[in-house]
């Protein structure tokens, strides 16, 4: 019999190990392979023929399914972004660094990207970007091969075209 | 007691129950099911005024889960919506709750969540007293191990009525096409696999895996018009114990005895006889002994309620939405829809359903093909 | 609601950035023990628990109300755990407040809690998900981009968030339960650093521990309390999915939808004018504007100026938050609850120092997830 503690028990320490092996699902692995060809797939409503991105397996605005998947372009609009100082866990990129909602042409709701090659105060909403991919031979298929977005130097999106893909 | 708003069960689907489904995400797995609830009512979305979850961060491997279900339940336009870290049957439950408050008249009760990802052995070992129990090890496996034991060092039972009860469950989940094992397998059979914890063996406990799920409930007034026959609650009642295995009874479920009691009384019953079906979430036959002691039958042998003839547990156990599935079946039973394994002439049911360690949590329906109240 | 219900006691814990003093059980027990003698009732008097909390990772245990069925009353009583994110204490006080509602359960203890020292709290709420896109630097990255379109559309001068910053600092002042109470300028805040622009460190809600709890009970049971009872004159819980296109997180249809749910059964037409408190869901200091916007007490645009004319603070036409607010405490599964129940202290009269003279009738709100969950009640101090 050990002797009891001399001090009462004030912490338990548990470290927590729990392994999860998660599964893309048909529709997301299709969509990040298709990153490594440098294409965004997005599925099509079945009902409204909105396109979302990443594909889905329903439009959550009619419920109706989507079944139909489609190629949208790799350039959009910045529909809203903020710019941020502070580092993220797992991500590489020089501080500030603009985090943007891009709307890509096409498609009815917009992902998420950074957005560089520009100084982060000159980002606005409207502003017209493009990807800017990994080299070729070393995207993946995963969402880094996306690196970030440059604007594109056309002239800005009117508000009422992204207005409602926020 | 005063009178209570007649609740009817009128559409269940459940996704076949798998091992493990390499194609689609939980939320992948849920859309199709609840499509198929709602044209089984023959309803679109909007004629449902409630919806509520049953599932857990830790199952899904990730906080907040749950969100990713509101797009696949039609969420659109905002709905009245809740959700449960519970087993969903509990969130069926919350769900009578509020049709007896008067705050809707129907409800879409879902549960999901893809149990193959993660281990439920070291996941559920969170669930016990950080303090005390979690450093120990313990799993529901052990947990169960320990109540089993303690069941048999009391009541005589061996090893050869748990195999028995086991081949029988089995049997019945051969007509169960949502089932996930279903080949027969005889008491020897079962008597002769390895021991998973002693003293359950492996062919006395479910396999993992994993389905989506989904059921509708409305009030007296909507149900007639969503279901042929409507499966009415006639009573309902949930009771939690202490967790702690030392503060308890482990052989014996006060809960479970106290929920039946108060399900039954409300339901105009006198016990458990009366009704012709019982689906229980009883994870291995020990459990199974233990619930029906509770609810006043013969742990062993025959008793005049079918006990799980969808098979139960032990042909599928997904875990956050097993008890829904328990809810689901006596409705298929007493409605007319459990082809392949079917209880002739079945008229009333009750449905168990068990959250916890050792039956931590105990959760009973009353149903019945006719209105509990007129 | 079938039958009147009321909130017949309410307590709460020193909140803080670590409670060290008590383990998980002790300090769901502070605020227990305090709400029961606040009601006047023991745990033999409660017919059930309902359970609140965010997400179980914060304290890296799995559905904990299970081994806190002991601590809190609840052996061979039905027990209930509510999980709707950030919103969670604000949808657990109105499932406790349906409990009683059915006229199934005459006084339910409803208990909403977060101990989230004891995990590491960001890797709870945002771990790498692999398949998915990383988030933007956490929930302040995620909800940037909105703050800065409602500026984009309003035109709103960049020292309104610091303004309403800065006031609830001096409002947790007033709150002896607070966490962050330190009173703080204008200045102070815009001079903070930029974390996700236009987002500065000191208008962000910070990272603690705490708990509340209440009792809910039926008219009858609440006519033979000690306490001056707040009435629940109306209480509801919406959500949206996702990504439907067109949705609109600066001026989310769900919270619009549910505050005109819980308007029209407390017989709300005037928010500005009727409601005399406003505890709501600030997590960001810019969402007081959009809120009120949002909660329909001033048109669409002009949130911002009631904020610049002070219309909000302590003292004022509405004031708003008088607690200090989630920015000034976020315990994240109690944080709901608290608006809730600080909006029933207020009706009760006993919000002590933070006490709005003469409030009659309060309303508490929090919402959650992508902006997606809204919960709201109203309370008034007569049935």
């Amino acid at each position: 019999m050990h002797e009891p503690p001399k001090e009462p028990v004030k912490y338990v320490e548990a470290n927590l190990y729990l392994p999860y092996h998660y599964v893309a699902g048909d529709n997301r692995a299709r969509f990040m392979r298709a990153l490594k060809d440098k294409q965004f797939i997005g599925s099509k409503c079945s009902k409204s023929g909105k396109v979302f991105v990443a594909p889905v397996p329903n439009s959550p605005e009619t419920f109706a399914p989507c079944n139909e998947f489609v190629e949208l372009a790799d350039r959009g609009v910045v529909t809203t972004f903020c710019i941020v100082n502070i580092p993220v866990i797992g991500r590489d990129l020089q501080l500030p660094y603009v985090a943007a909602s891009v709307a890509l042409d096409g498609a009815a709701v917009s992902i998420f990207g950074a957005v560089q090659e520009c100084k982060p105060e000159d980002v606005h909403m409207g502003m017209r970007v493009v990807a800017v991919w990994k080299p070729d031979g070393e995207r993946t298929g995963s969402f880094d091969d996306v690196l970030y977005f440059r604007p594109t130097g056309e002239p800005d999106a009117p508000p009422e075209s992204y207005i409602h893909r926020l | 007691m005063s009178t209570l708003r007649n609740v009817a069960v009128v559409g269940f689907a459940q996704a076949p129950i798998v091992a493990h489904d390499a194609h689609r995400v939980a939320s992948e797995m849920l859309y199709p099911v609840v499509r198929q609830a709602l044209a089984q009512c023959g309803v679109e979305r909007d004629a449902i005024d409630y919806q509520t979850a049953g599932s857990a961060d830790y199952i899904d491997g990730r906080p907040f889960g749950f969100v990713g279900a509101l797009d696949v339940m039609g969420t659109w336009p905002p709905r009245q919506d809740s959700h449960l870290e519970m087993d969903a049957a509990f969130a069926a439950y919350y769900a009578w709750i509020r049709m007896q408050a008067g705050e809707c008249d129907t409800a879409l009760v879902v549960g999901y969540g893809k149990v193959s990802e993660g281990e439920p052995e070291r996941i559920l070992n969170l669930q016990l007293d950080p303090y005390y129990l979690a450093p120990l090890g313990l799993g529901p496996m052990t947990t169960a191990a320990l109540q089993a034991s303690a069941y048999m060092a009391r009541t005589g039972t061996s090893d050869r009525d748990l195999a028995e009860i086991a081949a029988r469950r089995r049997a019945a989940a051969v007509g169960n096409a949502d089932a996930q094992v279903r080949t027969a397998a005889s008491a020897d059979e079962l008597q002769r696999t390895p021991w998973a914890v002693e003293p359950l063996r492996q062919g006395y406990v479910p396999p993992i895996g994993e389905s989506a799920v989904c059921l509708i409930l409305a009030a007296e007034g909507k149900a007639e018009t969503m279901c042929k026959q409507p499966v009415w609650i006639g009573g309902v009642d949930q009771r939690a114990e202490l967790q702690s295995l030392g503060a308890r009874d482990l052989t014996r479920s006060a809960s479970t005895k106290l929920a039946t009691e108060k399900a039954l009384a409300m339901a105009g019953l006198a016990s458990a006889n009366e009704v012709d079906v019982i689906e229980t979430l009883a994870a291995n036959p020990v459990e199974e002994m233990i619930v029906r002691e509770a609810m006043g039958l013969p742990a062993r042998g025959e008793t005049r309620p079918a006990i799980n003839p969808s098979g139960g547990p032990l042909a599928g156990h997904p875990l956050m939405m097993t008890g829904l599935i328990r809810l689901g079946e006596a409705f298929r039973q007493l409605s007319g829809a459990a082809d392949g394994h079917a209880v002739p002439n079945a008229r009333r049911a009750i449905a168990h359903s068990a959250q916890g360690h050792c039956l931590q949590q105990n959760l009973v329906f009353v149903l019945g093909r006719e209105r509990r109240w007129s | 609601m079938k039958r009147p219900v009321a909130v017949v006691g309410v307590g709460q814990t020193k909140h803080s950035a670590r409670r060290a003093d008590v383990n998980i059980a002790g300090l769901v027990r502070e605020a227990v023990d305090r709400a029961l003698l606040d009601a006047g009732l023991e745990h033999k008097d409660i017919d059930a628990v309902v359970i609140g909390k965010a997400p179980d990772m914060l304290e890296g245990v799995m559905q904990p109300e299970q081994f806190l069925v002991g601590a809190v009353g609840g052996h061979l009583k039905p027990v209930v755990r509510i999980h709707t994110a950030g919103s969670v204490g604000a949808t657990t006080a109105l499932a406790a407040v349906t409990h009683v509602a059915s006229g199934l359960f005459e006084r339910v203890l409803t208990i909403a809690f977060e101990k989230q020292s004891e995990g590491n709290a960001m890797w709870a709420l945002s771990p790498t998900m692999p398949f998915m896109p990383p988030l933007v630097a956490g929930a302040g990255g995620y909800f940037a981009p909105y703050i800065r379109a409602y500026i984009a559309r309003t035109g709103a001068p960049p020292h309104i968030g610091p303004m309403i910053a800065a006031n609830a600092r001096a409002n947790a002042g007033r709150n002896q339960y607070a966490h962050l109470q330190e009173p703080m300028t204008v200045d102070d805040v815009m001079q903070s650093p930029m974390l996700w622009d236009p987002i500065r460190y000191l208008e962000t809600c910070p990272s603690s521990d705490g708990a509340i709890a209440m009792v809910v009970a039926s008219e009858a049971a609440a006519k033979k309390g000690p306490r001056k009872p707040a009435w629940v004159k109306g209480g509801a819980s919406y959500a949206e999915a996702m990504w439907v296109p067109g949705r609109d997180q600066v001026n989310p249809h769900a919270g619009r939808a549910c505050a005109k749910h819980v308007y029209a059964q407390a017989g709300i037409t005037d928010p500005w004018n009727q409601i005399d408190a406003a505890e709501i869901y600030v997590p960001f200091s810019w969402f007081e504007a959009m809120w009120l916007e949002n909660l329909g007490f001033c048109e669409i645009g002009q949130g911002w100026k009631v904020v610049e004319r002070g219309e909000q603070k302590f003292g004022a036409h509405l004031p708003m938050n008088p607690s200090g607010g989630v920015l000034c405490s976020n315990p994240i599964g109690a944080s709901g609850m608290l608006r809730l129940g600080e909006a029933a202290l207020q009706v009760m009269g006993r919000a002590g120092a933070h006490q709005v003279e003469g409030a009659k009738t309060a309303l508490g709100h929090a919402y959650g997830g992508g902006a997606q969950y809204f919960a709201m009640w109203v309370v008034g101090a007569e049935l």
